[in-house]
């Protein structure tokens, strides 16, 4: 029963993130991340024995421990790089609204010199 | 009829000093080139030859660049568009060709393509993007292209701004527009510094056929004609 919800909602996150890309209203590479997300969802949900064989693998008696510890960490991660370009994005907006001041202020000079 | 050629432009300094007085010299259109935040004199050597230069505050990209080229377009009353590279891969006597084709044959965008440059693991690409979306052009990436009024009004919209290369989107934006493509061969050059910007590195290849091909998937059945 599990398996079907997790697949019915992986298959939803893939479609809403489809729409989304395909109205404009996501950027390529967050689209790109979402969609592995779903991807990832929807055959683990086909094939659950993936995690129990990985958690042998790797010594872990309690196969969902691992998918939890999984789980969390790419969260932490993407709230990392989230943050990284959130900063990115800062600078750029700073940047610009600078150079935006001085252009105005180069224009309104000019400005001056004609009516002079 | 006015007819704009856009150039977008990243370190081409040398080259733009080769391309631009031959370019004045073949063709009498207004040419812009912008300037995504060089590190080199493009800018300096743009001004030079007496040719118009938007520089980009912030790097934006092949295709962020070329649709600020577009936008001025767009805003000065352009009917035409020619946006070619900088990198003198495009020759300036080949203007003429598209501009015919474009008054021969009943189109919005004409694009000129060279298809012998494409390496076989462009062609493999090309060949899976195009199974994807059903579109029907050669060289899904040549930047030589001329857009008439129409795909201008299209391309200068707030959505193609998201895009981040002008192959795949730009091309399914115009045809989901119902706007009409054809295809011209010309005479290309190869690359003078040899190097391509979206096929530089593999991780930078990933990424992109990554994207294209998210891109592709979420614009399935959205126009399937030519």
């Amino acid at each position: 029963m599990t398996n079907i919800t997790i697949l019915i909602i992986g298959a939803v996150l893939s479609i809403s993130i489809l729409y989304l890309v395909r109205k404009g209203k996501m950027h390529g590479p967050y689209a790109t991340w979402w969609f592995l997300v779903a991807a990832c969802a929807m055959i683990l949900s086909i094939f659950p024995q993936i995690i129990d064989w990985a958690a042998a693998k790797v010594g872990i008696t309690y196969p969902p421990t691992l998918l939890l510890v999984l789980a969390v960490s790419m969260i932490l991660v993407r709230m990392l790089t989230m943050d990284l370009a959130l900063t990115q994005k800062e600078r750029k907006i700073r940047r610009l609204t600078q150079k935006l001041a001085m252009m105005e202020e180069v224009m309104d000079q000019e400005n001056t010199d004609q009516d002079q | 009829m006015k007819t704009l050629i856009v150039i977008p432009a990243f370190n081409e300094a040398e080259n733009l000093r080769v391309l631009l007085p031959k370019l004045k010299e073949v063709v009498s259109f207004d040419v812009v080139v912008v300037n995504d935040l060089s590190q080199d004199e493009t800018a300096e050597v743009v001004k030079s030859q007496g040719i118009k230069c938007l520089s980009l505050p912030i790097q934006l990209g092949a295709w962020g660049a070329t649709q600020t080229g577009i936008r001025y377009a767009m805003k000065h009353h352009y009917d035409h568009v020619i946006t070619m590279d900088a990198d003198g891969q495009h020759l300036p006597e080949e203007v003429h060709a598209l501009m015919d084709a474009y008054q021969q044959t009943p189109s919005d965008v004409v694009i000129g393509t060279f298809p012998a440059r494409l390496s076989r693991l462009k062609k493999l690409a090309w060949a899976f993007f195009k199974f994807l979306t059903l579109i029907k052009i050669e060289d899904l990436t040549s930047g030589f292209r001329l857009y008439n009024r129409k795909a201008i009004e299209v391309l200068s919209q707030r959505q193609a701004s998201l895009l981040d290369y002008q192959d795949v989107g730009v091309l399914l934006m115009l045809l989901k527009s119902g706007l009409t493509i054809v295809e011209v061969p010309v005479k290309m050059l190869n690359r003078n510094d040899g190097k391509s910007r979206v096929f530089s590195s593999w991780f930078v290849v990933l990424k992109y056929m990554l994207q294209t091909t998210t891109l592709c998937i979420a614009n399935i059945g959205a126009k399937q004609a030519k």
